[in-house]
């Protein structure tokens, strides 16, 4: 249930920038992609189009077969709430405890009280925050936050994990256990895409590689050296 | 036989949640928005009152107009005619003219004063009693009164006016309508009056809500983003804010009862005084717990209507990036 086409995919801006040109790519069910490249070439647009936060100029984007660019605005929140999603800059309620925050997905799915306690106790468990599931965000240091939005894309169980810059704000230990805990996710079935531009983290991983530059990509290959 | 393609399974169904499940959310988000109201009571002090004024003033002349209506038929001086005989007619003919007049279905109680009668109420009521003695005969004719029964018309006392002219021996008839007319024309504008008050401050309430609401919309707008990020349907989005304008609806109504309640505290002593020199107490009818449910449901609604049109127009537009 995660398998994900690009067909031709082209996004440009208003004011006349190409993001992504032309982008044809497959994504199977179960695998993990990091999206690599320097800033600007177009790693978070891509996922942008993936979570349709934004709509391609040309082009097609199939989840599971369907096009996701076109479904109405009820399938689309369906749709993200088979969805885990990292974001650069946390979205996070400054006005919501760290175990609110990391729930909401789970209530708005309709999840027993009960059972959601569990999850995000969970959740918090595996990114280290337990301890601090009753403080607000603004109690967390940057990468404590991160954590938090880390544990609230997976407390779902998602289909489809994307993750923007995940590890920007943590450190080499940290990052490397939170790359894990995607690998966790990963091996029992669930598409992972990493947009991360840490060189030496990605490569530390057996995954594929996509590199974007300017838009386009330039290189697209399993990395074996693990 | 062809065989029939296998219909491809929905992705992403939607959720399978209970009624329970429903319940629990609706409970969870009433209480959230609760929080929300009561943490920024000095603003929603203010939106209560305005939607309280807004509701009051239809709502006061609602009560006003049933009153007044209420007035036309208890009142003691109730509708009626007086029907004057000719001087020395048989005592046999004004009671077959009472008689015929009392049998019809419009009327519901005929007096007949005799002229002995007359004249008695005359020396009692008057300084003037003893200007009669220097007449040879009384000079007061019988007369009857009729009152008008309940639910009949101005109309109908116009028909037996006009059938009591027709009796042999009647003199005079005089319909004592015209205090009545009056009343029933302000009724009449003072229930339009109320019916345009409605419509203008009824729309007046919904817009104070949306605005409200509105304002809630933009206070809470990054968690509006955050929740559609996770998933959030459209309806769950919407739902905080129906239940602001539900909360800042009834509570309107409840400002509302209460200014009616104290409009009415003020005006009572007046008003006894007013009524009691026509011999009527005061019962004011209308203002009770129905009433009082009609106000906070219509405030309710109006909220509602009023978040409705906030989160329709504002939800509409909302971006997320």
């Amino acid at each position: 249930m995660g398998r994900i086409e690009f067909h031709q995919v082209t996004k440009r801006f208003e004011n006349g920038h190409e993001a992504l040109k032309d982008i044809s790519l497959e994504f199977e069910e179960g695998s993990m992609t990091f999206l690599t490249g320097h800033s600007g070439a177009g790693k978070s647009t891509f996922l942008k189009l993936l979570m349709c936060l934004e709509k391609p100029s040309r082009g097609q984007i199939l989840v599971n077969g369907v096009n996701v660019t076109q479904i109405s605005s009820r399938r689309l929140s369906y749709y993200r709430q088979n969805l885990g999603a990292v974001y650069q800059d946390h979205h996070l309620l400054a006005h919501r405890t760290v175990f609110d925050n990391v729930a909401l997905p789970l209530r708005v799915s309709g999840m027993r009280e009960k059972d959601i306690a569990r999850r995000v106790r969970a959740a918090l468990s595996r990114v280290g925050l337990l301890p601090k599931e009753q403080l607000f965000p603004g109690h967390l240091s940057t990468g404590e936050q991160q954590r938090v939005g880390i544990a609230r894309a997976v407390v779902p169980r998602p289909k489809i994990l994307l993750a923007d810059e995940p590890t920007g704000n943590l450190d080499p230990e940290l990052s490397q256990d939170i790359m894990h805990l995607f690998e966790q996710f990963n091996q029992v079935g669930t598409t992972v895409i990493v947009a991360s531009h840490d060189h030496s983290l990605i490569e530390s991983m057996g995954s594929r590689i996509i590199e974007l530059s300017n838009g386009s990509i330039v290189r697209d290959e399993i990395n074996v050296s693990r | 036989m062809a065989r029939k393609a296998k219909p491809r399974k929905d992705p992403w169904p939607r959720p399978h949640t209970g009624p329970l499940t429903w319940c629990r959310d609706h409970l969870r988000v009433a209480r959230d928005t609760l929080h929300f109201v009561s943490a920024r009571l000095g603003t929603s002090l203010l939106v209560w009152l305005l939607l309280g004024i807004a509701l009051a003033l239809p709502a006061g002349l609602f009560l006003l107009q049933i009153n007044l209506a209420g007035m036309t038929t208890a009142w003691e001086g109730r509708p009626g005619l007086s029907v004057y005989f000719d001087l020395g007619l048989a005592d046999a003919e004004i009671a077959a003219t009472a008689a015929a007049l009392g049998s019809r279905s419009e009327i519901s109680v005929v007096k007949v004063t005799s002229q002995a009668e007359a004249l008695q109420e005359f020396q009692t009521y008057t300084s003037l009693a003893n200007a009669l003695d220097l007449l040879a005969e009384n000079p007061l004719p019988a007369s009857l009164r009729a009152t008008l029964a309940e639910g009949a018309s101005l109309a109908d006392l116009e028909l037996v006016a006009e059938f009591a002219g027709r009796s042999a021996g009647v003199s005079e008839v005089v319909v004592e309508k015209t205090w009545l007319e009056r009343v029933t024309d302000i009724t009449r504008i003072v229930s339009r009056l109320g019916l345009m008050l409605g419509v203008l401050f009824g729309v007046g309430a919904v817009l104070v809500t949306a605005t409200s609401v509105r304002l809630a919309i933009e206070a809470r707008l990054e968690e509006l983003r955050v929740l559609k990020l996770v998933g959030a349907t459209d309806r769950q989005i919407r739902r905080p804010y129906l239940y602001f304008g539900a909360f800042y609806g009834l509570g309107g109504g409840l400002i509302a009862a209460m200014l009616i309640s104290l409009c009415l505290l003020i005006v009572e002593t007046p008003l006894t005084h007013l009524l009691g020199s026509y011999g009527q107490d005061l019962e004011m009818s209308g203002f009770d717990p129905k009433f009082l449910l009609a106000l906070l449901a219509v405030g309710g609604i109006l909220g509602i209507a009023g978040a409705l049109l906030a989160a329709r127009q504002r939800l509409a537009d909302l971006e997320i990036t």
